[in-house]
């Protein structure tokens, strides 16, 4: 730098341009977003092994028996083990974003907090799940 | 030097600059506007403000109640034609404001509501929340984005008028992204550029607010008016001056001192009622309760904080509720720089500068004595605030008046005489010269700390109270100050943002306008409104000083005062007096009106 | 000065475009009240250590929106951040993220200016009405709607926390985003269709993949995630009503 402040004519701007490279480690939020996002890629992987099971049972008893003893095998079983830790995470992911796609709801009055309405979503979630599962092993022998 | 060819150029682009823009805009959209502001127009100081603008709107409310209250609120200093042509278009104006989309707060019918407000007789104050500054800026930014015949120079900071033959043609300014200079020619010039409460230590102002037009109007000859008159506000944060807004009293809370007791009924403004009554406590005029304040720290009534002697601001009995609907703003800046909430606890407070009433001298038509050049907002002293300015009267005379100023300089600009560039260019090129060289002073000292001494010296000789001795001796100090200033050494000699250099040019209008305050106030010998003595002189003088103190620029000697009449019209000097007192000072004063 | 036995470092983000050196960090070791904020902090480097430190302030009470920066790797508001909430461990500062460094913790912000304009974002009355007449009518219920949304200080730090708008060159971002919502949602508002050309694009609500991490930033709680994604549904059938109903055919 010179000895005086020298304005001149040119342009000297020289805005420094910082790099997006490794943005998703750069904090925490992010990270949790993208591990929101990633367990939306498994939903999707989940849905086409529920389509085959589906495809199988238009197939006959002997394709749906063996669809059921694959979801069975001990691969299968920890690969679950797995999942539903990672469903649970995307269903609360799911419902904590949900009120932000929501206008403002009231209720008697005064505007419903968003993490009430996260909290409702859960617990009708809970709630079907529950009642699924009762209903499932009414029918199973 | 680059030269931009604009019609109307504004200088600031706050409350009365964006509207003056927008007023030049409407008028004739084939005038080019140039809006020059040294910050991105949204962080300008209008965005603070929180209580409200004042209007007249109810019923049982009236022009008259409204004049008569500014008029005596600014302790008949006003000049009473233009307070006026004031009360008369508040209203309309902030209609207009509404109809651009600004969210004035309601009442369950849908029309705007209005508060009371101190020192004012009816509510008449129109806010937004407690954001009535913000909203009132956003609004009229985000409409000002609609007229393609408005340029914005986004910060550029501008160093000198250029005034050729008594007239005004524009101005330089530096590109701060770049360190360029350019000279922003024009048929007319507006100065809205805010205050200089940054002379002081304790004050409410956002760091901009050093007084560069103020400054450059009055080294070009035009006389700063009215200087003395310096607002504090009385309930700041201790330390920072941080605002807590005049809205906090309308919406009901009391000012105890270390006894838990309201103090303010001491001094005239009682008797203290459950439920607030305008005029009446602590909604009586500012300039009284920073006084009642200073003197129960005299009486060691007062509650001692590291900052200083303070109040207690109590909330508590409004309720949780309320504060969060009516106060939110409050409740953040006490939770999080105070660690303090105020549904539970008293918010110590003290008073802190605020507001400058004096400023350019503008008529009635906004013009300044230079032909061409026009002021509005608090940069300009047009006569309606007189000795101390009425809360939420400063967000409407933006309005108000940015709107006339920019009416009055288009219809200039159309029928501007041609003026000759050879000179203009000369001058251009010697601002441009006088600016580096207030960077390459090659001398010793540092604009920090001359702007220490200088905030100091004026919060020591130009406070609240006020003796010749003191004022002499800021007066003195002041002196030096620019001496030394001639002497500075900025470090940062870099051209792109370089904030050090334009930190030295603002210290340079900031010594000017501190001298023209300091002389005018020693110059002044009388007490009135925001400037109390002391010293022999405790009483208004009406028969001396019912007088506008003039500062005109001496080179480097203390400025030339003068004086000029202050224009009465039906409104004779009476007693100023709030409370009980007011309420049949009032009643005298309408019997006498019925009997004439 | 204050006298304080208490010192913090301050590691800030240094950058000077004439000197033709990479940004570089410079640590200043900063006595400190307890009350002190982070710009207060900085003021001090500028005043009395470094006068040629260069960033954005003005009225300390975080309403201009002058002083956004990057604190810990985290948006913040300069003059509400407190360093008492840092201390004893090293402050990292540097300037808003996503944003080109013009200078130090200065950055340009010409593209969010040039962008605003692309949002309409001024009152387009639904009905005419002249001044003498009065205000629009609006209840205090019709306000809630937007007004939550209007209280934007236009500060950036929501573009400081949107990975979207780091990444994607083209989008509006959350800040403008909100503010086209508010002008929207405001009852006296007429001009929705004038705005949706921004809106329904890929600059605008559908840039979004509702990271969310903008609301979390905000200071002043506008929440413009919500601002966002509520119009994604609608701007869905929008679109699919294109086809049933020609454009320009009224709400």
């Amino acid at each position: 730098m010179s000895a005086r402040i020298e304005p001149g004519r040119t342009d000297p701007r020289r805005p420094w341009r910082r790099s997006m490279r490794g943005w998703w480690h750069r904090n925490p939020y992010y990270l949790r977003y993208l591990a929101m996002e990633a367990t939306s890629i498994l939903i999707a992987l989940y849905a086409l092994i529920l389509l085959l099971g589906l495809w199988r049972l238009t197939e006959g008893e002997a394709a749906w028996a063996a669809w059921l003893a694959m979801l069975k095998s001990p691969v299968s079983l920890a690969l679950h083990a797995i999942l539903l830790p990672v469903f649970a995470f995307h269903s609360y992911s799911w419902f904590r974003i949900m009120p932000k796609t929501l206008p403002a709801i009231e209720w008697r009055g005064k505007r419903l907090k968003q993490t009430t309405i996260t909290a409702l979503g859960i617990a009708a979630a809970v709630a079907v799940n529950l009642a699924l599962l009762l209903l499932l092993a009414g029918v199973q022998p | 030097m680059e030269i931009f060819e604009s019609d109307v150029a504004i200088v600031g682009a706050g409350g009365s600059g964006l509207r003056a823009a927008i007023a030049v805009a409407e008028s004739d959209p084939s005038l080019r506007v140039a809006l020059i502001s040294k910050v991105y127009p949204m962080r300008s100081h209008t965005v603070a403000a929180e209580g409200g603008a004042a209007g007249v709107t109810r019923d049982d409310d009236s022009l008259d109640y409204h004049f008569h209250d500014t008029v005596a609120g600014g302790d008949w200093l006003c000049d009473q034609n233009v307070v006026e042509y004031f009360v008369a278009h508040c209203a309309e104006n902030l209609t207009q404001l509404e109809h651009w989309g600004c969210p004035w707060s309601r009442k369950a019918d849908g029309h705007v509501n209005v508060r009371a407000f101190g020192g004012m007789k009816v509510e008449r104050t129109w806010f937004a929340a407690d954001r009535s500054g913000f909203h009132m800026l956003h609004t009229l930014f985000q409409t000002s984005l609609q007229y393609p015949s408005i340029t914005r120079f986004d910060e550029y900071f501008c160093t000198d008028l250029v005034v050729d033959d008594g007239r005004c043609h524009g101005v330089v300014a530096i590109e701060v992204a770049t360190g360029r200079f350019t000279f922003i020619r024009a048929k007319s010039v507006i100065l809205c550029t805010g205050g200089a409460g940054r002379v002081y230590r304790e004050n409410t102002n956002g760091g901009i607010v050093t007084g560069d037009g103020m400054a450059m109007a009055y080294r070009q000859g035009a006389p700063l008016r009215d200087m003395e008159f310096m607002q504090f506000h009385p309930t700041c944060m201790p330390g920072t001056g941080l605002l807590f807004t005049e809205a906090c009293r309308g919406e009901g809370g009391f000012l105890l001192n270390r006894d838990g007791y309201r103090f303010l009924q001491d001094y005239g403004l009682g008797p203290a009622l459950d439920e607030p009554r305008n005029k009446f406590m602590e909604l009586g005029p500012r300039d009284r309760l920073s006084q009642a304040i200073w003197h129960e720290e005299r009486k060691g009534r007062t509650i001692t904080t590291p900052y200083g002697e303070a109040v207690h601001l109590d909330l508590r009995h409004l309720g949780r509720q309320k504060l969060q609907d009516r106060l939110p703003l409050i409740c953040e800046l006490a939770e999080e720089y105070m660690g303090i909430d105020p549904a539970r606890e008293c918010i110590p407070v003290r008073p802190g500068i605020h507001y400058t009433m004096g400023g350019i001298y503008a008529n009635l038509e906004t013009e300044t004595p230079l032909e061409g050049l026009y002021a509005a907002g608090e940069c300009a002293s047009n006569g309606i605030h007189g000795a101390n300015r009425l809360g939420s009267n400063s967000l409407v005379d933006i309005i108000v008046f940015g709107k006339l100023a920019g009416e009055r300089a288009a219809e200039y600009a159309r029928h501007a005489p041609h003026a000759s560039q050879a000179a203009q260019m000369m001058q251009a090129d010697d601002a441009e010269r006088r600016a580096l060289a207030v960077a390459d002073g090659g001398g010793k000292e540092r604009h920090s700390v001359l702007r220490r001494e200088m905030s100091r010296t004026m919060e020591r000789g130009c406070g609240i109270y006020r003796s010749a001795d003191e004022m002499q001796a800021t007066c003195d100090k002041l002196a030096e100050l620019r001496e030394r200033y001639r002497n500075l050494d900025v470090e940062d000699k870099s051209r792109v943002w370089n904030s050090d250099w334009l930190g030295a040019l603002e210290l340079g209008y900031l010594l000017e306008v501190a001298e023209a305050i300091a002389h005018s106030a020693l110059n002044r010998r009388e007490s009135r409104g925001a400037h109390q003595r002391l010293d022999g002189f405790e009483q208004r003088d009406d028969d001396n000083y019912l007088k506008h103190t003039l500062a005109y620029v001496n080179g480097m000697g203390p400025p030339r005062i003068a004086y000029q009449d202050v224009v009465i019209t039906r409104s004779p000097p009476g007693k100023r007096a709030y409370g009980a007192a007011g309420e049949s000072a009032d009643v005298e004063r309408q019997a006498q009106a019925n009997h004439a | 000065m204050p006298d304080t036995a208490r010192s913090i470092e301050l590691e800030i983000l240094r950058y000077l475009p004439e000197s033709g050196h990479e940004p570089w960090y410079q640590v200043y070791e900063v006595p400190f009240e307890d009350d002190w904020s982070v710009l207060q902090g900085l003021q001090f480097i500028k005043d009395d250590l470094d006068s040629t430190l260069s960033f954005r302030w003005s009225c300390r009470m975080a309403i201009c929106g002058s002083c956004g920066l990057m604190i810990d790797g985290v948006p913040r508001l300069g003059c509400r951040t407190f360093l008492r909430n840092y201390y004893p461990r090293r402050v990292r500062i540097t300037a808003l993220q996503h944003f080109p460094i013009e200078r130090d913790l200065v950055i340009v912000a010409d593209d969010f200016i040039d962008k605003l304009k692309r949002a309409k974002p001024w009152l387009i009355p639904k009905q005419a009405r002249a001044l003498a007449d009065g205000e629009y009518l609006q209840s205090p219920a019709e306000l809630a709607h937007y007004r939550q949304f209007s209280t934007c200080i236009n500060c950036l730090l929501c573009y400081a926390a949107c990975p979207q708008y780091g990444l994607d060159a083209e989008f509006a971002g959350p800040g403008i985003l909100a503010l086209l919502h508010r002008y929207n949602a405001d009852s006296r508002d007429g001009g929705r269709e004038q705005r949706m050309d921004l809106g329904h694009s890929d600059a605008g609500f559908w840039g979004c993949t509702a990271v969310a991490y903008c609301s979390e930033v905000c200071p002043k709680e506008v929440d413009p995630a919500n601002a966002i994604n509520q119009n994604k549904m609608g701007s869905a059938i929008d679109y699919l009503l294109r086809f049933v109903r020609p454009r320009g055919s009224g709400e």
